[in-house]
């Protein structure tokens, strides 16, 4: 007979307030093996935890049971104290009186009887409970980085500087993602560029990143410590190692202006043979095989002008994708987002030429853009004489996205600012506004400065945009001063919702992650664990968990390389027993489950033709465990005797 | 249900039987109940309600051309099927007619049975005179767009299922930035001028966008468009001579049919000068 303790937790009133602990303790005293039960106020604390090992030395006890919270909370914490006291660290069962009890119900009197049985059934898993070992595995030292904008640049510089090898992957031609695309940031004015391009370079010119432009992830196996990654690299048609940058083939192309350049968010075009903006990284070009006369219709003139026109001989029309295998111990993912496309609101009128989005404005004033930094509106290039921002197109609204896109305030303020210096003291501006949302460090003090100059703020959604032909004509209902405006302006900006990749979806199955209500990706904790994930081993940056500012997202870069160095500075991590074992007599080598096993951790035995666990690869999914047809795979410590024996006992 | 606007009924029944659908005209039908509902809400539901059980009793869906109608008993439809005290309530009331309201048969108009029901290629095949050329704005109106919640026939902010429809007929569309405004009619008892002034404003920026003719689907707007645009046009300054045709209308002109025979000559606006 196993000597068994019972520790029932108070966690201060919230289970004490549903549940009556003192006589939960009494009655825990009286089941089969239990030698002592004690309560505590907080079982977690010092004291509690003293509690606990001078029981097990006073009573002697080879078994815990812990009633009180999940053991998502605390059951790591127990295990290291009964470790301490001397008892096998896996010979723990916690009875979840709290979120399974007492925060669920309100009747004292039904909670407690509930309570009971919640401790009767534990303390019979606890009878059979197997003392486990640890083992350990050896940690590739590598990191992978998906997506190369601020965020993923910021995690690489961070793991490559702390010693590390990185593996970058960027799907578009170059890296700097939409911050490259933004001219100034907010509230400071520093010029994007300026900021972000001495970022790309070292990213470029640094030893331990490994640059893949133009690529994608294809495919994950393996789990932390020892992932194995491949990397699709898709064919640029252009030889990166011989390929100066010169522009010589965008030159010549035949399709020079006139594909549409995504870079500039429509606004500006490009060639098929382009490089997305003057600082890319890497400075090479690419031939795009979706409009490339020669690579979509196969005859390009008599031969194709790029390849005539380059003197390195760097054009190759023969590139084919290439699949590269690498193998890491933890992976960052820093995706992005998504603009909504304001077409699905068709009230504020976005199929007008002059209603364009703030990430279109923003492409009109760089001066790297398709005007050179003029503000010229696109239906007919002449600078408009009064401007009108929308904010919260689809924000913030429940026939569309909920929640707050936290960058739309702040970045139509600033193009408040910038276009109040090119444009002059005469353009009229107006900002229809729901709240402005500046709540981050200087912001509210660049608001106040917009405020001053001379710009028209209504509070309120506009009602209609309408297409007057020339002009746009906006209803308003200003909330502040109870009265309708009617607008007429010659521009209209829309500061749209920040949505989550349109690819998500697939992407968070690829690497088993979980997405939130909104579609971003789900943290594991939002608040103390906000970059880890539930997969062990990948983190979560920037907006691909939902939308922030710049300075949000370089923060949580680093702080997301930080969580990934915890993994990768360790030689070898700690394997979690409780994973899949098998019952060699009872396992007739048939193997069902290595073909459900989704880690590839299930593999036949060559000479004796049983099924065998790779306890490096395996998580303890149970997957195995529940369609093994004779019931030979069997998972440590939640084992069919065990869990039967818990039924039994409260049936 | 039928309508007090004689050439949208006369049309209705020109075309209709042409599309395969037969209309059941049933004995007992009372008023929507809408023209009281800033009175007395729940007289307002007891008569659609009432109105609905009557369908349900002959196992009917129920057609409602004129859009306030259809306003009227979706949303008792959409009360009713949410509450289910209330429709607990009505029910007792309409008990003594020996009437249940179920909710389970539609509400149909016109727009959607000819877009949605019917279909576009069925009307498409019926077209002996296409309207080549003619250049025609659309009006939906308030009741049949909003609000989204209850479920109207068209999008409400982008209604496209009748110029869907005018393209069948050969007709040509185009988007203008008064399509939604209002007719004026909710405020014609109260505020006659400002009522005038919306419909002066609308008709007034439909001819300036040379747009040859206007089609409507709801009495209340046809009312306001067609009998009041000479004095619409006096409202706001400007010489109105729009021909304004109910949807049903044009489509009879479309599938060959004599003027008379859809009540063409009940138009008060100038439908005589639209010539294709």
């Amino acid at each position: 007979m196993r000597r068994i303790g019972v520790f029932v937790c108070h966690c201060g009133i919230n289970i004490a307030h549903t549940v009556d602990v003192e006589e939960l303790t009494k009655y825990a005293s009286n089941l089969d093996g239990v030698v002592v039960s004690k309560s505590y106020k907080y079982m977690c604390s010092d004291v509690g935890a003293t509690l606990i090992k001078d029981s097990i030395k006073e009573f002697n006890l080879d078994c815990v049971v812990v009633a009180s919270c999940s053991p998502r909370m605390h059951e790591h914490t127990f295990r290291e104290v009964i470790s301490d006291g001397g008892v096998n660290p896996y010979r723990l069962e916690i009875a979840n009186i709290r979120e399974q009890c007492s925060w669920a119900h309100s009747d004292k009197e039904k909670a407690t009887e509930k309570a009971k049985f919640l401790i009767r059934s534990a303390v019979a898993k606890a009878q059979l409970l197997e003392p486990l070992k640890t083992s350990n595995i050896p940690v590739t030292p590598e990191a992978l980085v998906i997506g190369a904008g601020i965020a993923g640049i910021q995690a690489s510089l961070d793991l490559a500087n702390n010693g590390f090898k990185v593996y970058l992957v960027e799907k578009e031609p170059s890296i700097g993602g939409r911050m490259s695309q933004l001219d100034k940031t907010f509230p400071t004015l520093d010029c994007s560029s300026c900021i972000l391009t001495p970022k790309m370079m070292e990213v470029a010119n640094h030893q331990n990143i490994e640059l893949f432009t133009y690529s994608e992830l294809a495919g994950i196996e393996g789990s932390i410590g020892n992932y194995k990654v491949k990397i699709k690299k898709k064919p640029r048609y252009v030889d990166v190692k011989k390929c100066t940058g010169c522009g010589d083939c965008a030159a010549a192309c035949r399709l020079k202006d006139r594909v549409t350049n995504e870079f500039d968010m429509g606004m500006g075009k490009r060639g098929a043979a382009y490089m997305p903006f003057p600082q890319a990284v890497p400075l090479k070009y690419t031939i795009d095989s979706k409009h490339c006369l020669f690579l979509a219709r196969g005859k390009c003139g008599e031969t194709p002008a790029c390849r005539e026109a380059c003197a390195q001989g760097a054009i190759n029309f023969d590139q084919k994708e290439e699949i590269i295998e690498k193998k890491v111990g933890a992976i960052i993912v820093a995706t992005g987002y998504d603009l909504l496309d304001p077409s699905s609101l068709y009230e504020y009128g976005y199929a007008a030429p002059d209603v364009i989005t703030t990430l279109e404005l923003e492409r009109l004033i760089s001066s790297s853009g398709p005007t050179k930094g003029e503000i010229l509106r696109p239906s007919d290039k002449q600078k408009p004489k009064s401007v009108t921002f929308i904010l919260c197109v689809g924000s913030r609204d429940e026939t569309q996205c909920t929640w707050c896109c936290r960058i739309g305030c702040m970045s139509a303020l600033k193009q408040v600012y910038l276009l109040r210096e090119k444009l002059g003291e005469d353009v009229e501006i107006n900002v229809c506004y729901t709240d402005i949302r500046s709540y981050g460090k200087g912001y509210e003090e660049f608001y106040r400065k917009v405020r001053g100059l001379k710009t028209n703020m209504f509070r309120g959604r506009p009602s209609e945009v309408r297409n007057m032909g020339t002009q746009q004509k906006i209803d308003i209902f200003d909330t502040t001063t109870n009265k309708l405006f009617e607008i007429t302006t010659d521009l209209v900006v829309l500061a749209p919702a920040l949505v989550p990749r349109s690819n998500a979806v697939d992407f968070a199955r690829l690497l088993h992650l979980t997405l939130s209500g909104d579609g971003f990706l789900l943290e594991a904790h939002p608040k103390l664990r906000p970059m880890d994930t539930f997969v062990n081993g990948i983190f979560i940056a920037g907006c691909c968990q939902g939308p922030k500012d710049i300075q949000d997202t370089v923060s949580q870069a680093s702080g997301a390389a930080s969580r990934a160095t915890t993994i990768l500075a360790k030689k070898e991590l700690e394997v979690d027993p409780l994973i899949a074992a098998v019952d060699e007599e009872l396992c007739t080598g048939c193997g069902v489950c290595v073909e459900v096993c989704p880690y590839d951790a299930r593999a036949l035995n060559d000479k004796s033709k049983i099924a065998e666990v790779n306890e490096a690869l395996c998580v303890g999914c149970g997957a195995c465990i529940a369609s093994c047809p004779s019931n030979a795979s069997i998972h440590k410590n939640f084992t069919k005797k065990q869990i039967l024996n818990m039924v039994d006992d409260i049936i | 249900m039928p309508t007090e606007q004689y050439a949208y009924e006369i049309s209705l029944r020109e075309i209709l039987p042409l599309l395969d659908v037969e209309l059941v005209d049933i004995e007992g039908f009372s008023c929507c109940g809408e023209p009281m509902k800033s009175v007395n809400q729940l007289m307002t539901l007891y008569l659609s309600a009432r109105n609905l059980a009557i369908g349900e009793k002959h196992k009917l869906d129920m057609f409602a051309p004129c859009a306030m109608c259809h306003l009227a008993l979706s949303e008792c439809k959409y009360v009713l099927d949410s509450n289910p005290e209330m429709k607990k309530r009505i029910n007792e009331m309409l008990a003594s007619e020996d009437l249940n309201y179920h909710g389970d048969k539609g509400i149909v108009h016109t727009v959607d049975l000819l877009h949605d029901h019917i279909d576009i290629e069925a009307i498409k095949q019926h077209v002996k005179k296409p309207l080549k050329g003619l250049k025609i704005a659309t009006h939906y109106g308030c009741h049949l767009i909003r609000p989204s919640e209850i479920g109207r026939p068209v999008h409400s902010e982008n209604p496209q299922k009748i110029e869907e429809i005018l393209k069948a007929l050969g007709a040509e569309t185009a988007p203008y930035a008064q399509k939604l405004d209002c007719c004026g009619a909710p405020l014609l008892a109260n505020l006659p001028e400002s009522a005038l002034t919306k419909t002066g404003q609308k008709l007034k920026a439909i001819q300036e966008q040379g747009f040859v003719a206007l089609v409507d689907v709801c009495p209340w707007c046809h009312k306001m468009f067609d009998s009041k645009q000479v004095k619409a046009g006096e409202t706001v300054a400007a010489k109105l001579d729009i021909p304004v045709l109910y949807l049903t209308q044009l489509i009879g002109l479309a599938f060959g049919l004599k003027r008379e025979k859809l009540g063409l000559e009940l138009n008060l606006s100038p439908v005589g000068k639209l010539e294709f």
